[in-house]
């Protein structure tokens, strides 16, 4: 029979412990150079970039926002899986374990700062189903320096879209200023041509409409109001103001189609705007849904079901004059 | 005062740290079901930072992991070991210091993490004076527990000693590597290298701070409450020392689709698997003594706690293993699969038996129990009120999981989680009356005049 002693179950255990200790956290440093040499994205951060990062784990923003794309994901960022160089330079590197909101590895640029200040503000304001708590208590500064850490997520990838925000931002503010007329003209000249003729290729039904409006409450209630003017709580931080659908009635829409025009906007959203893509969370059939409710609630012209109807209408090639 | 503050009357220091871990279990459950509600109703309280998850989350583990679950294990060993080693705790009184100096430390740990100062990496928040402060208990812990052992009467080592004395040594270790407190500013090491140390302390904090003293807990109480000897000596031996090699390899397990190296992965998932066998070593010596006399299990209420954590170890212990294979983490990682799991793992198993514990010492340590039917409601109120959150959170977990690989983004999923987040508030209600009931009730057994003797040395210690 053999007895434990005391020096066994000390000196013994600890003995095991330090060699695989060695073995499993002290080994991999020392033997894996990928670890320290840092990716292709990568840049440092500013100082106000680190300020930032440091309120974004005061916040515990991690218990809830992950920072590393796997191979199989789909949502925000997925075309960049993550790599160990992303995080070589980074103490309490902010992996996180739990997905309540999306990954945030790549989420620099893909919103403008305004759209970041409504959502910190009331995450209801620009996600209206979000369960992200409401940072409104945030000082400016504070609010700023988060923004800017956000915004650097993704490194040089994120950069390259913050630019992007930034130079479209300056021709949507400048037509936003020259008035509601230059403003529409503007909005219209970044759909191409074919999708200002496609009208809406389905009915409005019972059952669409009401999945529009449910789309349209669940997407877009938080900026464009409950009815469409413009005036969602989110109009209190962003600019330029969110779109009030009503002023497209009054000038018409070119080519007398607003499906197609909607269809696209609300896929590719507005650069340099709040307006955000919805290519990646809305099905086609979904964003032709809500086309439907937005052109019959709130601009008053419906196109839909007409010539050329049929889903493949947006491919058929277009007669030249 | 000096006798008041720290008396040298066997037994009291470990009533006391039972005081104390009944009072966290109540404020951590609290904030537990805090962190529930605003995932129901994000705007329903003011906006203020100590309201927002982020907050909330690592100061509900923390307070529980050390507030609820170390103190009845401090409490516990206190006098386990003596009681088996037929002597005296060596130094009382510094045990009773110990339950002071313990709650300050505990005091500060929700005041760190409410404020925000953290050390942002998950399970080793608390900032490095925070982590100073529990390596000297732990220390102090090792120390009482070391002189009283030199001093036994009884040869024969029992097991539950050996996971005592070992796991407050590993604890020692694993905490402070794990918080990398050499470097207090950060306690952190850089890029995947942190996050890989970080699983091995987050793992072990379950594999070798809880489990060796919850284990040593049932094997103490579990053969006394059916009056029968352990079934295996030998599997007791094999159970321990494959307890330490098998689950401190483990911890890249919560990073399999990160990117470290492949072979790190491999060894993680063999150990994962392998765990089962120390499980099983601890379950066959604990369950086979039980067989025909489940009554005298089921008539004891802390007996009855202790057997259910075993049986939440059981459960835990398979789950876990399963979804260390790559193929169910595609499902499972990221989701609310894993928190549920969690929460089995740290309070099915480490808590019940904590529980179970406190209940079935303190007549032990000369209290009768103030009431065994506010005890029983309990039990029944904390069982529903687990296996709801537990079954909440595995079908949310699923529905995460399986709509993320069908391409639905993360948003769209957000609605369909909110039944789930409801039935897992509710369940946080149960557990909250329940930690009510418990603080109740030990309070009064241990305020209420002295009723029965003083603490009884084991008269039939199971030499295993």
């Amino acid at each position: 029979m053999i007895h434990m002693n005391p020096k066994i179950v000390g000196l013994g255990t600890t003995f095991l412990l330090l060699l695989i200790f060695g073995a499993v956290v002290v080994a991999p440093r020392y033997t894996n150079p990928e670890s320290d040499r840092v990716s292709d994205t990568y840049r440092p951060r500013t100082d106000l970039e680190e300020k930032g990062r440091a309120l974004y784990i005061s916040y515990g923003c991690q218990y809830c926002h992950t920072q590393y794309i796997r191979t199989i994901d789909w949502d925000l960022g997925a075309d960049r899986i993550a790599q160990a160089g992303d995080y070589a330079r980074d103490t309490s590197p902010q992996l996180g374990s739990n997905r309540i909101g999306p990954d945030l590895s790549q989420e620099g640029g893909e919103h403008t700062d305004d759209w970041h200040f409504a959502h910190f503000r009331n995450p209801r304001w620009t996600r209206p189903e979000s369960i992200m708590p409401s940072f409104s208590y945030l000082a400016p500064e504070e609010r700023k320096a988060m923004t800017a850490y956000v915004q650097s997520l993704g490194g040089r990838s994120a950069d390259g879209r913050v630019e992007r925000q930034w130079h479209w931002r300056r021709q949507a503010i400048a037509a936003y200023q020259a008035g509601v007329d230059e403003n529409i003209r503007w909005l219209h000249s970044k759909v191409p041509d074919g999708w200002l003729r496609v009208p809406n290729p389905y009915p409005i039904t019972d059952a669409s409409f009401k999945r529009g409006e449910v789309i349209y409450q669940r997407h877009c209630l938080g900026c464009h109001g409950p009815v469409g003017d413009g005036q969602g709580p989110a109009v209190a931080e962003i600019y330029p103001p969110p779109l009030n659908f009503t002023t497209l009635k009054r000038h018409g829409i070119a080519g007398g189609a607003t499906g197609g025009m909607l269809y696209y906007q609300i896929m590719n959203g507005i650069t340099g705007t709040a307006m955000p893509y919805f290519k990646r969370e809305l099905e086609s059939e979904k964003i032709w849904d809500v086309s439907n409710y937005v052109a019959r609630q709130f601009i008053g012209i419906v196109d839909a079901n007409q010539e050329p109807k049929g889903i493949d209408a947006a491919f058929e090639p277009v007669e030249k004059k | 005062m000096i006798d008041f503050l720290f008396p040298d009357e066997p037994g009291s220091a470990s009533r006391r740290f039972f005081m104390t871990a009944s009072f966290w279990l109540l404020v951590g459950l609290t904030f537990g079901l805090l962190g529930a509600i605003v995932m129901i109703a994000p705007d329903l309280m003011p906006a203020l930072a100590p309201f927002s998850f982020g907050r909330l989350r690592p100061t509900h583990i923390n307070v529980l992991i050390f507030g609820f679950l170390l103190s009845a294990y401090f409490g516990g060993l206190l006098y386990v070991v003596p009681a088996v080693c037929r002597t005296r705790l060596s130094y009382e009184r510094l045990a009773n210091f110990a339950v002071w100096y313990w709650n300050v430390v505990l005091l500060s740990i929700p005041a760190a993490l409410l404020h925000g100062w953290t050390q942002g990496r998950e399970y080793a928040e608390m900032p490095w004076i925070v982590d100073i402060g529990i390596l000297v208990a732990v220390a102090v812990l090792a120390f009482l527990v070391f002189t009283t052992i030199a001093r036994r009467k009884e040869n024969l080592l029992y097991v539950s000693v050996w996971y005592i004395a070992g796991g407050l040594i590993w604890t020692f270790f694993v905490f402070a590597v794990g918080n990398v407190v050499w470097n207090p500013p950060t306690g952190s090491w850089f890029g995947m290298n942190d996050q890989i140390l970080m699983w091995f302390y987050g793992h072990n904090v379950v594999g070798l701070v809880v489990t060796p003293q919850a284990i040593a807990l049932a094997y103490f109480i579990i053969p006394r409450a059916t009056r029968t000897p352990l079934y295996s000596h030998a599997l007791s031996l094999f159970g321990f020392w494959a307890l330490i090699v098998m689950y401190t390899h483990t911890g890249t397990h919560h990073l399999l689709q990160a990117p470290v190296p492949q072979w790190l992965k491999v060894i993680s998932i063999v150990n994962s698997i392998a765990l089962i066998i120390p499980v099983f070593a601890f379950l066959t010596n604990v369950w086979l003594p039980i067989k025909d006399r489940f009554g005298r299990i089921y008539d004891d209420v802390g007996a009855k706690m202790v057997f259910t954590g075993t049986v939440w170890y059981f459960i835990t212990c398979l789950q876990g293993p399963f979804h260390s294979l790559p193929s169910v983490q595609r499902v499972t990682h990221f989701t609310q699969w894993v928190v549920a799991h969690a929460h089995i793992a740290l309070f099915g198993f480490g808590g019940f038996i904590a529980m179970g514990a406190i209940y079935f010492l303190l007549p032990l340590l000369g209290r009768e129990i103030y009431s065994k039917r506010l005890a029983n409601m309990q039990y029944w109120l904390m069982l529903v009120g687990l296996t709801g959150l537990f079954l909440s959170l595995t079908f949310a977990g699923l529905i995460q999981g399986e709509g993320w690989l069908n391409g639905e983004v993360v948003y769209r999923l957000l609605p369909e989680l909110q039944r789930y987040f409801l039935v897992r508030g509710i369940s946080g209600v149960l557990l909250v009356i329940g930690g009510g009931l418990f603080i109740f009730n030990v309070w009064m057994t241990l305020l209420r005049k002295k009723s029965g003797a003083g603490p009884a040395l084991t008269k039939e210690v199971v030499t295993a």
